[in-house]
């Protein structure tokens, strides 16, 4: 059993979005600007040319956080969204009755309603694809020129994500509700 | 208590055999043929905007990723909270023994069936998989969902509002009254947990927290007045004999009380949050203030209804049945609007310029199928009614 989670490195994002085809070849995910898992958010450089603030000039990728306390799980009326043993946030197709109570209530907008199955997907780190073939990157990472994403086992010490998160300062987004992402920004 | 009991127990249940013949007998008169053109209509949209959704789903609707929750919902809310408001009227005298309201307990809980029934119809085709649903709720119980608790205990208040109508119409008004308080309590219970779905959203400022699980009880029962009025005036024709009149005189009064309650709740809601200066709070109130639709539902639902109250102490009484159809209208705003405010402000995640721009508001315009089923659901209350109206004897027994 292993606490999946993920750091991003996310100032070196060159905004490639190689991270967004892969993550819809990888799973299968529609086309369709809607739908998505996972994303890179891209912020208009401040400024009037020629005092244009480089700094400014960040993409973010982001996805689904996993939270610890996640109210997507909470607000589920049939238990279709949980914790697996991997501590993964995931959707149960066969239970999910399509309530959207979820996509309401994730502060990060990370759910979206897959049009196979009628019912609301989300990143669930590869777990169908890459985890269950014995593979330990998710294709968001493994794809990712400037290595941005870190994914492992937070209860690992010796797990890479373990190591850069004891080194290096990090942020989570929308602390203050309380959710204890497992996504971490790397400043 | 064995089957054959059971059977006679139904079996005595008072009741008019009507044939298609008796529903289509009713008085030819302008207004009677428009309502029922009307009904017809709405149940014609019901059946066409069921048929959309079934081909298409929610693609049919005007719902998004970011706007999940649309129309529908606040149509469910709307006949959920009638449902409510008519038990806690009909409560009034069998329940709690106010002699004067006795005369209407029979006819409210009728109304609130048939009104949770409309809402059940509506949500059916809003919730992706009922069937799921139902099964589900019970394999995998989510307890720590409002969603679950409220609809478990809505199908609860159901069965015993039913049970006490049953009692009401065979004058047991012993057991009714045990039943009618289970449902009250059931009802009032479910409810809150209601308006509880919008108050655990902690993703969303603007309706986080206490106020929306105690205003919708204290909405429920404005609106089971406002109905209580709508009811009576096509009952008796506007021509209120004296014993309804002393009754909704006193109803009148009560709703006086109400609605100033209301302002105040609504007052100090917008205060809070435009000046509170939570940051996703103070900005949704601002543009809530400024909205249409917010001032449509003050209007009708609270300011009319309360001009009308106060100009004559509660004692114009047709004047409150128009002034009530005026507060069902903004009550169906105030639905609208609890539905798409909490929606307002995108959850932004940085998503500045992906794929489009993010626009500062969520916008959201209810589609054509929407629109039809929320009126079909209407006509189905409406048509429910009236064949309760013929099937039952609705007005109190003589030894009232």
């Amino acid at each position: 059993m292993a606490r999946y989670g993920m750091a991003l490195d996310y100032k070196n994002c060159i905004n490639c979005k190689a991270c967004e085809v892969a993550c819809k070849e990888e799973n299968g995910i529609l086309m369709g600007a809607d739908k998505h898992r996972i994303w890179v958010g891209t912020g208009e450089i401040e400024g009037e040319y020629p005092l244009l603030s480089i700094a400014s000039n960040t993409f973010y990728p982001s996805q689904c956080q996993h939270c610890d306390d996640a109210p997507c799980q909470e607000v589920c009326p049939t238990n279709a969204t949980y914790y697996d043993e991997n501590s993964i946030v995931r959707v149960d197709p066969e239970k999910c009755i399509l309530c959207s109570y979820c996509m309401n209530a994730c502060p990060y907008d990370a759910r979206y309603v897959d049009d196979r199955t009628v019912t609301v997907d989300k990143c669930n780190f590869c777990t169908d694809t890459r985890l269950d073939r014995g593979e330990v990157t998710t294709a968001c990472q493994a794809t990712c020129p400037t290595k941005v994403r870190i994914f492992g086992d937070l209860d690992d010490p010796e797990s890479e994500i373990s190591q850069v998160l004891r080194e290096r300062e990090s942020k989570t987004l929308k602390a203050h509700l309380g959710t204890n992402p497992k996504l971490f920004y790397l400043l | 208590m064995n089957i054959k009991d059971i059977k006679e127990f139904v079996a005595t249940i008072p009741y008019n055999k009507v044939s298609i013949k008796d529903l289509l007998a009713f008085e030819k008169t302008p207004r009677n043929m428009l309502l029922a053109v009307l009904i017809v209509a709405f149940l014609a949209m019901f059946v066409i905007g069921v048929a959309i959704y079934l081909k298409h789903g929610h693609h049919a609707y005007g719902v998004t990723r970011e706007h999940p929750w649309g129309l529908l919902i606040a149509v469910y809310i709307f006949f959920v909270v009638s449902s409510t408001g008519l038990c806690i009227v009909g409560s009034l005298g069998d329940v709690f023994g106010f002699k004067d309201y006795m005369m209407i307990s029979k006819r409210a809980i009728f109304g609130s069936i048939v009104t949770i029934l409309a809402g059940f119809a509506v949500i059916a085709f809003e919730i992706g998989h009922p069937v799921t649903m139902l099964i589900y709720n019970v394999l995998t119980p989510g307890f720590t969902s409002a969603i679950w608790w409220m609809g478990t205990l809505y199908g609860m208040y159901l069965t015993f509002m039913i049970i006490e109508f049953v009692f009401l119409l065979k004058n047991d008004m012993k057991m009714a009254k045990y039943f009618g308080l289970t449902g009250l309590l059931v009802g009032l219970s479910a409810h809150s947990n209601l308006g509880s779905v919008f108050g655990f959203l902690n993703a969303r400022p603007i309706s986080n927290g206490v106020y929306y699980p105690t205003y919708f009880i204290l909405t429920a029962f404005i609106t089971g007045i406002y109905l209580a009025f709508i009811m009576y005036g096509f009952r008796y024709k506007l021509k209120f004999p004296e014993n309804a009149t002393k009754m909704l005189v006193n109803l009148g009064k009560i709703q006086g009380l109400l609605l100033s309650i209301l302002i105040f709740f609504v007052t100090w809601k917008m205060l809070t949050d435009v000046y509170g200066g939570m940051p996703n709070r103070a900005e949704v109130g601002v543009h809530i203030f400024e909205s249409w639709t917010f001032w449509a539902e003050v209007i009708l639902a609270i300011f009319i209804p309360l001009f009308i109250i106060l100009k004559d102490m509660g004692r114009n009484v047709l004047g409150m049945f128009w002034a009530s159809m005026s507060g069902m209208v903004g009550i169906m705003f105030m639905r609208y609007n609890l539905v798409h405010d909490t929606q307002l402000k995108p959850l932004q995640m940085l998503k500045k310029t992906e794929y489009q721009l993010t626009p500062e508001w969520v916008h959201y315009l209810p589609s054509s199928t929407e629109v039809m089923i929320s009126l079909g659901g209407l006509g189905l209350c409406l048509a429910m009614y009236y064949v309760g109206t013929k099937v039952f004897n609705l007005d109190a027994d003589e030894h009232h």
